[in-house]
């Protein structure tokens, strides 16, 4: 892959979305999306004003998350916090899909979902964060569907607060899926050089991270040697390893486990590695 | 690199100090020996190679001793405060560079000097006093005999109160090869028996006021930089959480977790009562405040209160050696111990180690002692018997490695080239492991901190059973060890820094327009320098090896039925170091990295 420092940075959406965000750490991100050229920066809407003021001079993108995180409240009300967040700068959209109603079968609602936010966007571009640790493979493909028939411009694996995070199977799956007309972004646990290559080869063209400076600094160690990449187990980066019976719906957490039973590479799953 | 450079560091002086004679002369650093070996721990071992010829005892006068600081010292870089210690080593008989925070290499700096060489020996005890330009040496035989904390503070009574001071306690004056030299009463140039040369040259102190400012090449310039390597150290999980809050006995958890926690002298890998002895138990337990070097923002060092005093430390290593190394879980025992050893003067891994190779010796009967595991009782009376040479402490003070032998179980010592291994199982991280077998110093887990990336995923996490890749990236952290201790920074930035960083940093401080690449040759023209002093006294690829109980399987934890494969990566590792079959760099690789012997 001919990847360079300057090009990781430019695929980052710079991230900061805790509820404990303080002004001077919304003004410490901007400042390092201008110094690293990170593509934008990822913020709560509150934020988003605030950071359009300082990065006016800059050709730094802002994003604005919305619903987030758990996409469960009204259409109207995720349509609204878009509008507002566009108004006061923002360039791009991150919305939670509606999980539970794509869960409940109920496709309609999700689409419908995704356009209200789509239209109150306007040029803004829209991702949709279909918080894959969720859904089993079926429901990220039939998601991915959705987003694209809705006028999203990317689909997203994760919020960072739901479980597993994003994982090169499911850039896979959802590149597969909406082809190269939208854009996949990863985000969710992403916070090493090797963990933005392994989910860029397999297919994602943007990041979303709060560690993009060390992401981008720490790839520098790549060109002194080539063991970084060297494979790793391939239950690392496998979505069962990471599946959780705390954090995901039982059927959700044994659909990930039962495909364990079955792996090619179960022998590789030894004890603590 | 760049033609006509123009740096600070340039005219800093190397003072040769006669103890036989008394004479002292300064001189300059040689152009080229600055631009190829920078300072620090590359000047000591090239100095070090060019005076000392082979086969001398490195505890008679023949040996040097050389105290130096690097072209970042006393600069803003970060970190920038610390010295090194060359000599041939009492205990592993190699080249032995250690390494000391604190505010010590700060003042020399400041007094205008790149190093000290320390040459013969004196008749009785002195110290060498330097206030800027004036330097004498002075007689110590009132200080001589005290303990370190002692010394230090008759020592600036009869000085400077803002002096800073290196000493010897006890255990230096002894001979104990263990024996560590003290600065700030609890920052030890810990390994190696550094502190045995300096006792067997009769030298109870440095002391040094440095007051002058140090110059650098592009003030703007190394501020911007400066600005940006803080805000990476901030950014790291490591330098801005767990080593500022925890310690580095952040580490007793995380290593206990892998099952790579040396416990019974190595019998196995996990200790019952890590949680007990750990960086968070300590915190809530025994810490008072954290202990900042000179120009450090992430405050590793612990100020701790014992039995109603405050101490120094202890570090994570301590920890382990007087802790799961000898089955012993009372933490306030450990922190009065690593403190004893502090004011005796000794280093607390050879010695808690040392003790550990006893209490087996005595479980297998080859040794009559009353040492048991998970026994503290008379074990501080054990450790001073070491530094005065007393009873069995006569025996412990040479060494696991001498130990061992004279008791008939040299297996039963964990060392490598005599230097007691450090608290990482080497069966559970395979790249650690070679790390410790190709070390030019012996076992020693600072040369190629392999666990960074095989535990701490730091920068990235690679698989600890994998040997595939691994002798590259012990030979990369090799060099870039040996390029940090040259110009001379502190370890814990490499969590945060780049061979790109430390290069830029160096280039603006120093006018040197360096990449990271020609910092990483810089250090392997160093590493190699070592090795060619290594072959010179006789050390061959026998001595690249670990102890065989690392062949034998962890019986039990999460590192269970792992070995260590250093042995099988050898060859590789010699392949891609350029070197020949036997170990020894090939004359292809001398030409390249300019080392004309």
């Amino acid at each position: 892959m001919d990847l360079t420092v300057e090009k990781l940075a430019k695929m980052i959406d710079h991230t900061v979305l805790k509820a404990d965000t303080k002004r001077s750490k919304v003004k410490e991100i901007c400042g390092e999306a201008k110094t690293y050229g990170f593509y934008a920066v990822c913020l709560n809407s509150v934020h988003i004003a605030y950071a359009a003021e300082l990065l006016a001079d800059s050709d730094v993108k802002i994003c604005s998350v919305v619903g987030f995180p758990l996409g469960s409240m009204t259409s109207t009300s995720k349509a609204f916090e878009a509008k507002e967040a566009v108004t006061n700068g923002a360039h791009e959209i991150d919305m939670v899909m509606n999980v539970g109603a794509l869960r409940d079968g109920n496709t309609d609602f999700v689409r419908s979902d995704i356009e209200a936010v789509v239209a109150a966007s306007g040029d803004a571009h829209v991702k949709v964060i279909l918080e894959t640790g969720l859904l089993i493979d079926e429901q990220k493909v039939e998601a991915c569907l959705i987003c694209k028939e809705a006028g999203a411009h990317f689909v997203k694996t994760s919020t960072g607060f739901g479980p597993m995070g994003a994982t090169p199977h499911d850039v896979r799956l959802m590149r597969e899926t909406v082809g190269s007309s939208m854009g996949v972004k990863a985000a969710g646990g992403i916070s090493t050089f090797k963990d933005a290559w392994r989910v860029i080869e397999a297919g994602a063209d943007r990041i979303g991270a709060s560690a993009g400076v060390a992401i981008v600094e720490d790839f520098r160690w790549a060109q002194y040697s080539d063991s970084w990449m060297e494979p790793d187990k391939p239950c690392w980066t496998c979505p069962s390893r990471k599946a959780s019976m705390a954090k995901q719906p039982k059927e959700v957490y044994l659909w990930y486990k039962q495909r364990c039973v079955t792996c090619e590479h179960r022998d590789d799953n030894v004890f603590y590695d | 690199m760049s033609e006509g450079i123009s740096h600070s560091y340039s005219d800093a002086q190397i003072l040769y100090v006669s103890l036989t004679t008394g004479e002292i002369r300064k001189e300059t650093i040689p152009d080229d020996l600055y631009r190829n070996y920078l300072g620090g721990r590359g000047l000591g071992v090239k100095i070090l190679y060019d005076r000392l010829p082979p086969s001398i005892d490195p505890l008679s006068p023949d040996n040097l001793l050389i105290f130096s600081v690097g072209p970042s010292t006393a600069t803003s870089v970060p970190t920038a405060g610390r010295f090194t210690v060359v000599t041939k080593s009492p205990q592993t008989g190699t080249v032995f560079d250690s390494h000391c925070g604190g505010y010590f290499g700060a003042q020399l700096r400041r007094a205008g000097y790149a190093a000290i060489v320390f040459e013969g020996k004196s008749q009785r005890p002195v110290y060498l006093w330097i206030h800027d330009d004036l330097v004498e040496l002075r007689d110590a035989s009132e200080v001589w005999g005290h303990d370190t904390a002692k010394a230090t503070d008759m020592l600036l009574d009869l000085t400077d109160s803002k002096a800073q001071v290196s000493c010897i306690g006890p255990a230096g004056e002894n001979l104990v090869r263990m024996a560590a030299i003290i600065n700030d009463k609890h920052r030890a140039a810990g390994r190696g028996g550094v502190g045995a040369v300096m006792g067997s040259k009769h030298l109870k102190a440095v002391v040094v006021r440095g007051t002058k400012t140090v110059a650098v090449a592009d003030k703007e310039r190394l501020s911007e930089v400066v600005t940006r390597s803080r805000r990476l150290i901030k950014k790291n999980a490591v330098t801005n959480k767990s080593l500022p809050v925890y310690g580095t006995a952040v580490l007793v958890n995380i290593i206990n977790e892998y099952g790579m926690l040396p416990t019974h002298n190595f019998q196995e890998g996990t200790f019952n009562d890590a949680e007990g002895v750990s960086g968070e138990k300590l915190l809530e337990r025994l810490s008072v405040r954290t202990y900042n070097c000179f120009g450090c923002p992430i405050g590793c060092g612990r100020i701790s209160r014992v039995h109603g005093k405050e101490v120094g430390g202890p570090e994570y290593e301590t920890i382990w050696s007087f802790g799961p190394e000898c089955g012993i879980n009372d933490l306030e025992w450990i922190t009065e111990a690593n403190h004893q050893c502090n004011l005796l003067g000794l280093d607390t891994i050879s010695v808690g180690s040392t003790i550990g190779c006893a209490m087996e010796l005595t479980e297998r009967g080859n040794l009559d002692s009353s040492l048991r595991f998970g026994d503290t009782t008379g074990l501080i009376k054990v450790i001073e018997d070491i530094a005065y040479r007393r009873g069995l402490g006569s025996d412990l003070a040479d060494g696991s490695r001498r130990l061992a032998e004279k008791y008939g179980a040299p297996e039963l010592a964990m060392h490598v080239k005599g230097l007691e291994i450090p608290a990482y199982d080497p069966r559970g991280a395979q790249g650690h492991a070679l790390g410790y077998a190709t070390s030019n110093r012996g076992g020693c887990h600072l040369r190629s901190y392999l666990i960074g990336p095989e535990i701490l995923a730091n920068p990235v996490l690679l698989d600890r059973d994998k040997t595939t890749g691994k002798a590259d990236l012990v030979i990369l952290y090799q060099n870039l060890s040996a390029a940090m201790d040259s110009m001379v920074v502190c370890r814990f930035t490499n969590f945060a820094w780049t061979p790109d960083m430390y290069a830029e940093l160096l280039s603006a401080g120093t006018g040197l327009d360096i990449t990271g690449k020609e910092f990483l040759e810089i250090g392997e023209r160093i590493y190699n320098l070592e090795r060619l002093f290594n072959n010179r006294e006789g050390f061959t690829t026998e001595d690249d090896k670990l102890p065989a109980r690392f062949s034998q399987p962890l019986p039990e934890g999460n590192s269970r039925n792992r070995v260590s494969h250093s042995d099988e990566l050898l060859p590789e590792y010699y392949r891609l170091r350029g070197w020949d079959e036997n170990g020894r760099p090939t004359k292809a690789t001398l030409d390249r990295l300019n080392l004309c012997t």
